[in-house]
């Protein structure tokens, strides 16, 4: 009986490993880089772990949302848009505002975000134009609205905020608590819905085959906006986190551009596939960490950090070859 | 309860898709308490039926009734919360979740859908293996089991017991048998007829979208016993094949006269025509077992199978798609090495794929359908042949397209698409061609449109293989037939002789009696 | 039975005049854009009566020659069902390159700024068609990869002028003809012919229509897609490296963020002229008349003053209305 039992649940164990090589592969990458950073440098403790930890929570969290509208069969190119004008709103909004009315406007915008984000998702069911092209569009459109209500880098939030983001009112230093449990929290979440819920299922299920899930009786409409909703909250949580780490706001159309682009790359090196329908939330989490470590440790074996891109791609670029080719060479041998 | 209202009808069902019509004016009405049958040829609108009961799709015009009460499905939820339970022919399972997360997502008890898996003997299914991951007919019980526990009033399966194994099939039927005594309804769509007099009480038969026949064997008098086998049984087979095949049989027949012009006439054993293509020993990952035959120049030479025994997978094979695993093709006695389909088409030897998505550019216009293969090799990339209009409209007018929709093929006819897709290989040349069901959901005039055309063809030299699903076509077009079960040749038999009763006989891998 | 040249249910139906407007519309999209067009001009001239004049029409076609060669190479790609996210990287490190080897000659500045697009165009298209990386994903770890290498390489081998050689700068921003045709647009004018031969009249253009439709079939019917592929994303990048140097003859001096803001109007305006991101359906004709109009837009928005907030909001909701019209009526017809 026992070892029924134990066969049962190490078969289990073993599924779960095969069916999540990839997601554990880069939380195992993610390790080893840690590790092998902790040996690079001489002092390595809560100051390093802050200073990942915080540094990666804006693209950790535009990771998050756009892997859940990846897994929904969709990509969204406004999600660093998004970013641009939460942070632009948050700046304008939060300065010179008591904590309370700062933590009033973050989970405003959160919301807000994620309806107008989902009305975006609607518009795409809709109208039939390719999410690529939808998001590429409303991208400007957010783009924009950020830059006309923030012109010019400024405006501030208080400091308790940045202590939620960062572990520090200055922004500088302080515990590594709050940005690991910042970064944590959202991410279970968001895969715990993913995983265990009824509307999370049904966006693995439009993802994975988006007839299948119709005849079985599932609102594909309502799945997908349900994906660019959950990503429109996350992009917004991404430009609270920026406001709350730089203290400030900044509208550059460019840092948009490169946050959504950055959120592409850690999406697929954490496993989630583009066609939709696989991968884990969890690894986009650790690919994105991955990325933004990539800096401090090529400064640490004294490569110049402009290097770090170049890594990046070829890193990127490398793990698909090798993924397309284990796929070609799989397909001749069926 | 009263059997004057049915459960489940139609009234003047129509459907097009684009130009082609699927249904006309289609009644159908299924009874409490009885398993009714919907048959007819590939192509009669079965399916179609079935999806709109479903509320997959919606009718064009006429209704849907549950009970009387006219029914608007907008998706294929609104049909469940009437109690009408689909199995859809491929499975409506999300691949990359597991079986439980699939049982989640349609909100059902996994107590009541285990129920169901013992009854058809699968209580050791691992509810946690993905479904990506599992064997087609396992995928097919657990869609039925799904359905029966949400506790549908009416059941529609769609060639259920095709993929299913023998004992399996025996549990549907004793399924429906209990569906019938506890008065609810079921109506099954089959290929296979001796299901539907062992187990039917009654059989509406579609050709060509329209509603031909009603089979309707004294009700009364066994739905009253409460007897456990179906009414059918005293109807003949024969007259339901008639019913389903009706004119075309006697069409095809009567048109023999003119055309084709030229009557498989070869007698195949003391034909010394040259061998244009040839395998030994074909071998591929169980799904082709030694399968070895030669095919000489002006022959047509029939394959016949029943649904999934490896004839997809020989075809993907003799076209270059795929690399036997043990084996040899050869072409005009050279053994080739084809890595790429583009490899076996510089060898003349060229496919027409049964499926038209593989083929067509559906967005693009006829001629540039028809130029394709012109330019397969980089040299002939920066020119367009002077001659590439002619021959696109020697093409169109041998086979007679219709171009009104010639801009974009989508639009086209199934008959004038399946055209377009052999009108490639006329535009490009070829000497070898392998022809995968050309005439699959096609109107009869186009059939024989093609049947002319591939006896021109075999006439003019080229060596024809043809795989199809109509047994009648064989004694039509072919000089020769082989039969494919299992992934092995089984038979072969002179196309002239061969009826369908023994071309079916030994598809199923049974013994023709002499 | 006439070959008519209408579809089969519009010949049916007695079609209204706004549908049959519509089918027309659908079918030649030019037409629309071309309308579209005029009146972008005529309310520019309206807000800027200077506007309507040669040298308005001059700094337009000026703006609107490097974005319509770039966005030639994303109608190529798209034609095929890919994309090409690395194209301005292409392009500001062709102009990189081409300013460095100024002191050389043009000619020979021109033809390794060229090499610049043929290495990369290349080893794009063996990740997309050999090693079958997403064509989005590729291009971006490219991108990524050119940024880099410029950065570091600015600081070491390509050390020294980021200064255009005069002959690059006349071809860039110099205009002729009494300084009422500029040159680039002559070279785009050269480059559009070239392009709208290639996928109307050769071969070549056949199959990346046909590969973009339905790459199964072009694969059953003989053809070796990834050779097509490969020539796409090389084509592609001979584009961007054309591109990059005009714009960088313009400006004159170059820097690594000389052509960044083109990249996501250069798909715009292949969308906007009705090129279809998942392929097949599409031209060059059309990407001309989008890269004028994102380019007219620019300018009257410009003259209007509205700053670059407003332009943001008005470029995105061009692009989604014309996006949305588009899917309206190919669904319709």
């Amino acid at each position: 009986m026992m070892t029924a039992v134990r066969s049962a649940s190490t078969a289990v164990w073993r599924a779960g490993l095969t069916r999540n090589t990839w997601t554990l592969g880069v939380w195992l990458l993610l390790s080893a880089l840690l590790i092998w950073y902790a040996t690079l440098i001489p002092v390595f403790g809560q100051f390093q772990i802050t200073s990942i930890s915080k540094n990666s929570l804006p693209l950790v969290y535009l990771a998050i949302g756009q892997a859940i509208i990846v897994i929904a069969g969709g990509i969204d190119l406004s999600l660093g848009a998004l970013l641009l004008l939460t942070n632009a709103l948050a700046a304008r909004l939060m300065d010179d505002q008591p904590f309370a009315m700062v933590l009033f406007i973050a989970i405003f915008l959160i919301a807000g975000l994620g309806i107008l984000n989902a009305l975006v998702g609607y518009i795409i069911s809709v109208s039939g134009v390719p999410d690529i092209v939808v998001t590429l569009a409303t991208g400007y459109i957010w783009s924009g609205f950020a830059l006309w209500i923030l012109p010019s880098p400024g405006g501030g939030t208080a400091p308790e905020f940045r202590w939620l983001f960062t572990g520090a009112q200055s922004g500088i230093g302080g515990t590594y608590i709050m940005p690991i449990l910042m970064m944590a929290a959202p991410a279970i979440l968001v895969f715990l819905l993913s995983r265990h819920t009824r509307i999370g299922l049904s966006i693995y299920a439009i993802g994975s085959d988006s007839i299948a899930a119709r005849l079985a009786g599932l609102d594909v409409r309502r799945a997908k906006v349900s994906s660019y909703a959950i990503g429109g909250a996350m992009a917004a949580l991404a430009g609270l986190a920026t406001v709350a780490l730089t203290g400030t706001g900044d509208p550059r159309f460019s840092v948009g551009a490169n946050a959504t682009l950055n959120s592409v790359a850690a999406v697929v090196l954490g496993g989630v596939a583009l066609v939709g329908g696989t991968g884990l939330v969890l690894g986009a989490v650790a690919a994105g960490v991955i990325l933004i470590m990539l800096n401090p440790i090529l400064s640490a074996v004294g490569i110049d950090p402009n290097n770090a891109q170049i890594i990046q791609g070829l890193l990127i670029a490398g793990v698909m070859m090798v993924g397309g080719l284990v796929t070609l060479l799989r397909e001749r041998s069926a | 309860m009263s059997k004057s209202q049915p459960l489940l009808a139609t009234d003047k069902v129509a459907k097009s898709y684009g130009p082609v019509v699927a249904l006309r004016e289609v009644e159908f009405a299924v009874r409490r308490g009885e398993v009714h049958a919907l048959l007819g040829a590939n192509g009669a609108g079965k399916s179609t039926l079935v999806k709109i009961l479903a509320g997959v799709h919606p009718a064009d015009a006429g209704v849907v009734q549950v009970e009387g009460q006219a029914m608007q499905f907008h998706d294929p939820v609104d049909a469940m919360a009437v109690g009408i339970g689909t199995v859809f022919q491929d499975p409506a399972l999300i691949p990359d979740l597991t079986v439980g997360q699939n049982l989640q997502l349609s909100e059902i008890e996994e107590s009541d859908f285990t129920s169901w898996l013992e009854w058809f003997d699968l209580q050791d299914l691992d509810l946690d293996a993905l479904v990506r991951e599992l064997p087609l007919e396992t995928l097919r019980v657990v869609d039925l089991a799904r359905a029966l526990a949400r506790d549908p009033q009416v059941l529609l399966l769609d060639e259920i017991t095709a993929a299913l194994t023998a004992d399996q099939a025996e549990r549907v039927f004793a399924l429906l048998n209990e569906w019938r005594k506890q008065d609810r309804a079921a109506v099954l769509i089959t290929h296979r007829l001796a299901e539907v007099r062992r187990i039917c009480d009654r059989a509406t038969i579609l050709r060509d979208g329209r509603n031909v026949a009603l089979f309707e064997p004294n009700s009364a008098a066994s739905a009253a016993s409460g007897a456990s086998t179906g009414t059918m049984q005293d109807i003949d087979e024969h007259e339901l094949v008639e019913a389903m095949l009706g004119a075309d049989v006697s069409e095809l027949e009567e048109s023999d006269e003119p055309q084709p012009t030229s009557q498989p006439q070869s007698d195949p054993s003391t034909s010394s025509q040259e061998v244009a293509f040839a395998v030994q020993g074909l071998n591929s990952g169980g799904l082709v077992r030694d399968i070895s035959f030669d095919l000489r120049r002006g022959e047509i030479l029939g394959l016949v199978a029943l649904e999934g025994q490896g004839q997809e997978r020989l075809f993907s094979l003799l076209s270059g798609d795929r690399q036997p695993s043990e084996g040899n093709i050869l072409v005009a006695g050279s053994q080739r090495r084809w890595r790429a389909p583009s490899d076996a088409v510089a060898d003349g030897v060229v496919l027409i794929p049964g499926d038209r998505l593989l083929t067509l550019l559906p967005n693009l216009s006829v001629r540039q359908n028809l130029v394709v293969p012109l330019f397969s090799r980089i040299r002939q990339w920066l020119r367009i042949p002077a001659d590439e209009r002619q021959r696109v409209m020697n093409a169109i007018d041998r086979l007679s397209i219709d171009t009104r929709a010639a801009s974009q093929v989508r639009r086209l006819s199934g008959g004038n698409q399946q055209k377009v897709a052999i009108g490639r290989w006329l535009v490009a040349g070829f000497r070898t061609l392998l022809c995968f069901d050309p005439t699959r959901g096609i109107d009869v005039q186009t059939k024989l449109e093609i049947y002319t055309l591939l006896r021109e063809l075999a006439a003019g030299g080229a060596a024809i293989l043809l795989y199809t699903s109509e047994l009648a076509e064989i004694q039509l077009v072919c000089d020769r037939v082989l039969i494919m079960h299992d992934g092995r040749i089984v038979d072969e038999q002179n196309a002239a002789h061969a009826t369908e009763a023994s071309l079916l006989t030994a598809a199923h891998g049974l013994e023709v009696p002499v | 039975m006439s070959h008519s040249p209408l579809p089969a249910q519009a010949a049916a139906e007695p079609a209204g005049l706004a549908a049959r407007a519509a089918a027309r519309i659908a079918e030649h999209p030019t037409i629309a854009l071309t309308g579209i067009l005029a009146i972008l001009v005529l309310v520019t001239g309206f807000v800027e009566p200077n506007y309507l004049s040669v040298s308005g029409a001059r700094n337009t076609l000026l703006q609107a020659a490097p974005l319509g060669i770039l966005a030639g190479a994303q109608t190529i790609l798209m034609l095929t069902g890919g994309i090409d996210l690395s194209v301005t990287m292409i392009a500001t490190g062709s102009a990189y390159v081409a300013a460095n080897q100024s002191p050389e000659g043009a000619a020979i500045a021109i033809l390794l700024g060229i090499v610049v697009g043929l290495v990369v165009g290349s080893a794009n298209g063996v990740g997309v068609s050999v090693f079958r990386v997403n064509p989005l994903i590729m291009t971006l770890a490219m991108s990524g990869i050119l940024l880099g290498l410029f950065t570091a390489w600015a600081q070491t081998i390509l050390q020294g002028s980021t200064q255009m050689g005069p002959f690059i700068k006349l071809i860039g921003g110099g205009s002729f003809f009494g300084n009422r045709i500029p040159y680039s647009v002559v070279v785009w004018a050269l480059i559009a012919g070239g392009l709208i031969w290639l996928l109307r009249r050769t071969g070549w253009g056949r199959l990346i229509y046909a590969i973009g439709d339905n790459e199964i079939a072009v694969r059953l019917a003989g053809v070796r897609v990834w050779q097509v592929r490969i020539t796409a994303y090389i084509v592609a990048g001979v584009l961007g490296s054309i591109s990059g140097i005009l714009l960088g003859g313009r400006t004159g001096a170059v820097d690594l963020q000389l052509a960044n803001a083109f990249l996501l109007p250069s798909v715009a305006a292949a969308v906007i002229g009705g090129t279809s991101i998942f392929g097949g359906v599409g031209g060059y004709a059309g990407t001309i008349l989008g890269a004028l109009i994102l380019s007219v837009l620019n300018s009257m928005l410009t003259f209007l003053n509205v700053g670059q907030a407003i332009q943001q909001v008005v470029y995105g909701t061009i692009v989604l209305a014309l996006a949305w019209g588009y899917a309206g009526l190919t669904r319709r017809a």
